[in-house]
């Protein structure tokens, strides 16, 4: 009835002249048409720069570093000047202290993610994120004055181990991030299913959130070997370097970054190669793992 | 009893619509009864004409009703005392339409009668308004939604059923008395049965409206004599 | 008439399994729960209906002690099952758990594979060999109408299942402990119609053998599955009944408001 009536009263008023509502004023296309194309140049540009510089470097590497590459590169140990030394004894130093990091860093790291995700109420929790996080920007040569302190000067020796244990302490803090991140993503209810089923709270962690959130848990642990393997500054007053091969961690121990850093600035030319080439294989080992992670893991998701 | 009006408005508007097109059928079907009653005991042949044609619309008004109820279950999900309500107002809207049916039949014998006799019609006038005052009373109850009005023309039909008897003996003595008699009596017999039908299906509507209104049913035997609604409820 | 009175008549004489009497609730400061009681009668569907908001969820989960898990949650009053008083201290809760399942609003299939999903709960509570685990992994399967869906692909991710299949999961999961009571948290509102028929249908099947609670906010859902019906306002129960008389003529006004739509 009453919309009867409107209908009849709408009919009655005279119908003004409908404005095209397709048409917009032209003025104010063409301005915004204008800022978002500047918009869209200028983003273009930076990308561009950033592009360049990483190609650059990139292409230089690969240029310099693989006219050193060759089967004495992994065969032989570093050795004096002019006599056609290898990085066999900094690779294997890299991979011994980047083993002993993560076995040490990604437990600690995991369990005190776990604690923060599943138990952190509390100052406890808040003061152990806050402390991680700093240590996640803590400049990375005070972490190794800290070994040294610790480990290096009680002992009287610099080692492998200290190396190592100071590599750990870089890689805690990601695997912390990442563990208590992941396992804020597994849902709520998946705990209380598993609860609801009478399981104790760390059965449930362990066989279910942990299981949920395995994906992004090994990638924040390979971002932490990414992260590791580049290091230089902590491992100078930790493992110092060794000239010569060895692979007991109580021993002073080479590296590729430490290596690449004594060598680059040396007067040798082969030297000065040599750092060239480990540059490059660290960078590729870091491209890898980065690569493995994205490819690997980022596909199926958390 | 007065109620919260639905978060969905067009709901709301729905059940109005339900609920008026019941009152004009009510009103209809009471006016054609009333004319019905008039058509007979007033010999008023105006009103004996008018009676069957309001047959259409009520018929009209009844499909109507019933769709819309039907659309209202069907779309609504309705529950408790709308689900009541609308289960009630398919029922009532048949009960209006036979009541119209029988106004109309009662109409078009009393074109038929002829009545050069001296029967006495007191019977039937007082019967004939007693339907019309408890078909009112129903009417009221419905449009209302009032269960206590629903209770008294529920047992106010026990009247009707009394006076029904007592016209059927009257009647009969009439055409033993004498046969010539036995043509009128027999329309105004069926007259009576069919007003008695009347009180009924009024008493129906009071049922319907004080289950919709109460969601009990009353009992399905009425007992004689006085029963307060304090018992019912 | 008669069916109705038989019914009447067993819902009178059939016992409580769960017997909850003025059960206060609360959540830190806030008084979620005011002196609830009532029963859920043995082998028979509770529907629980109620603005959010309103304490059903709340009540659920004190059935099973859900709110251990966190801190500041604590009930007092009386829930009794099986002889004791569940919400008292001292009660062994993973013990409850298996005998007080629940289901909850989203599928939660566990990172597994379909049999790990079931038999990880049973293996919680009980030492089968092999042969008896598969046996009661194909047992629930068949129960909740899953298992010639997936007796192929037993081993394989829960997770691809659809939405509806990981619920029926879900549920076979929760009965493969042996539970008393199952407890449905809102279990269909994710699910489309025909997935919620299914389920449906299966809880008129599990009500044979279970106590059942469902917590719902589809009233069609609590009329077509429970036997009785309890209506929460503001953490009170206003009214519990039978299905058939809540919806038809409810007693309290809330009550009768919020069935119909008439609220706020």
């Amino acid at each position: 009835m009453s919309a009867d009536q409107a209908l009849k009263q709408a009919s009655a008023t005279p119908v003004a002249a409908e404005p095209d509502r397709w048409r917009v004023g032209s003025a104010l296309v063409a301005r915004r048409r204008f800022m978002d194309r500047l918009a869209t140049v200028l983003s273009l540009c930076a990308t561009s720069v950033a592009l360049v510089a990483l190609v650059s470097i990139l292409l230089t590497l690969l240029v310099r570093g693989a006219a050193g590459l060759s089967l004495v590169t992994f065969t032989h140990s570093t050795a004096s000047p002019g006599l056609n030394g290898g990085l066999a004894n900094a690779i294997v130093g890299s991979l011994i202290q980047t083993v002993i990091a993560i076995a040490i860093g990604a437990p600690l790291g995991m369990l005190c993610g776990i604690f923060l995700a599943n138990y952190g109420r509390g100052w406890v929790a808040s003061t152990t994120r806050f402390v991680s996080d700093m240590l996640l920007s803590a400049p990375s040569i005070l972490i190794g004055l800290f070994i040294y302190q610790i480990v290096v000067a009680p002992t009287g020796r610099f080692s492998g181990l200290a190396g190592g244990l100071a590599l750990a302490i870089l890689a805690l803090p990601i695997v912390v991030r990442t563990t208590e991140d992941m396992l804020a993503l597994v849902p709520t209810a998946m705990v209380e299913a598993g609860i609801a089923l009478g399981a104790r709270k760390w059965r449930v962690i362990v066989f279910i959130c942990l299981r949920a959130a395995r994906t992004g848990v090994i990638t924040g642990i390979l971002l932490a070997v990414a992260r590791v393997t580049g290091e230089t500054a902590p491992l100078l007053f930790t493992s110092l370097g060794n000239q010569e091969w060895s692979v007991n961690p109580a021993h002073p121990m080479a590296s590729l970054p430490v290596t690449i850093y004594q060598y680059a600035g040396s007067a040798y030319e082969d030297w000065v190669q040599l750092a060239w080439t480990g540059a490059l294989l660290v960078t590729l080992g870091v491209l890898a793992i980065n690569i493995i992670v994205r490819v690997g893991f980022d596909r199926k998701g958390a | 009893m007065t109620e919260a009006t639905h978060t969905v408005k067009s709901y709301e508007q729905e059940l109005e619509r339900l609920r008026g097109l019941m009152a004009r059928m009510g009103g209809l079907v009471e006016r054609q009864t009333a004319r019905a009653v008039s058509a007979i005991v007033d010999r008023d042949e105006e009103a004996a004409a008018e009676a069957p044609e309001l047959d259409p619309e009520v018929d009209s008004l009844e499909r109507e009703a019933e769709a819309l109820a039907i659309r209202i279950l069907a779309l609504r999900s309705p529950m408790a005392v709308d689900l009541r309500e609308i289960v009630a107002a398919l029922k009532i809207t048949g009960d209006l339409e036979r009541i119209g049916d029988y106004a109309s039949s009662i109409a078009r014998r009393a074109m038929k009668l002829e009545m050069e006799n001296n029967l006495s019609l007191i019977g039937l006038r007082n019967m004939g308004r007693l339907v019309q005052e408890n078909l009112r009373r129903g009417i009221d109850a419905l449009t209302q939604r009032d269960r206590d009005r629903a209770i008294e023309v529920w047992q106010s039909d026990t009247a009707v059923d009394e006076l029904y008897t007592a016209m059927f003996r009257e009647l009969v003595t009439y055409m033993m008395e004498d046969p010539r008699n036995i043509g009128a009596c027999i329309h105004l017999l069926f007259v009576a049965k069919n007003l008695e039908r009347i009180g009924d299906h009024t008493t129906n509507i009071a049922e319907r409206v004080y289950y919709a209104a109460t969601g009990e049913m009353l009992p399905s035997v009425r007992p004689r004599g006085g029963l307060g609604p304090t018992t019912v409820a | 008439m008669s069916v109705l009175a038989g019914d009447l008549r067993e819902a009178m004489t059939s016992s409580a399994m769960i017997a909850v009497k003025n059960l206060d609730f609360y959540y830190g400061q806030h008084k979620a729960l005011h002196g609830i009681t009532m029963d859920f009668p043995k082998r028979k569907v509770t529907g629980m209906i109620g603005p959010s908001g309103c304490g059903k969820s709340t009540l659920l989960r004190v059935l099973n002690r859900m709110y251990d898990l966190y801190p500041g949650q604590r009930a007092t009053g009386e829930v009794m099952f099986d002889g004791r008083n569940i919400v008292a201290p001292g009660m062994d809760m993973n013990r409850l758990r298996a005998r007080v399942g629940m289901v909850f609003q989203k599928p939660t299939p566990f990172p597994m594979s379909i049999y790990d999903n079931i038999a990880f709960g049973v293996k919680l509570h009980e030492k089968l060999s092999r042969a008896e685990m598969d046996a009661r992994v194909e047992d629930v399967l068949h129960r909740v109408a899953l298992w010639s869906e997936v007796k192929d692909r037993l081993k394989s991710s829960a997770t691809a299942l659809s939405g509806g299949q990981q619920q029926r999961l879900c549920i076979a999961r929760t009965i493969a402990t042996r539970p008393e009571v199952v407890l449905l948290d809102e279990p269909t509102s994710a699910l489309d119609p025909v997935s919620t028929a299914r389920i449906e249908e299966l809880l008129d099947e599990l009500k044979k053998e279970f106590t059942i609670a469902i917590v719902t906010h589809n009233m069609q859902q609590a009329a077509r599955c429970a036997d009785q019906v309890a209506f929460f306002y503001l953490g009170e129960l206003v009214e519990i009944d039978s299905t058939d008389r809540m919806f038809t003529a409810p007693r309290e006004k809330r009550t009768q408001d919020y069935i119909t739509g008439r609220f706020g």
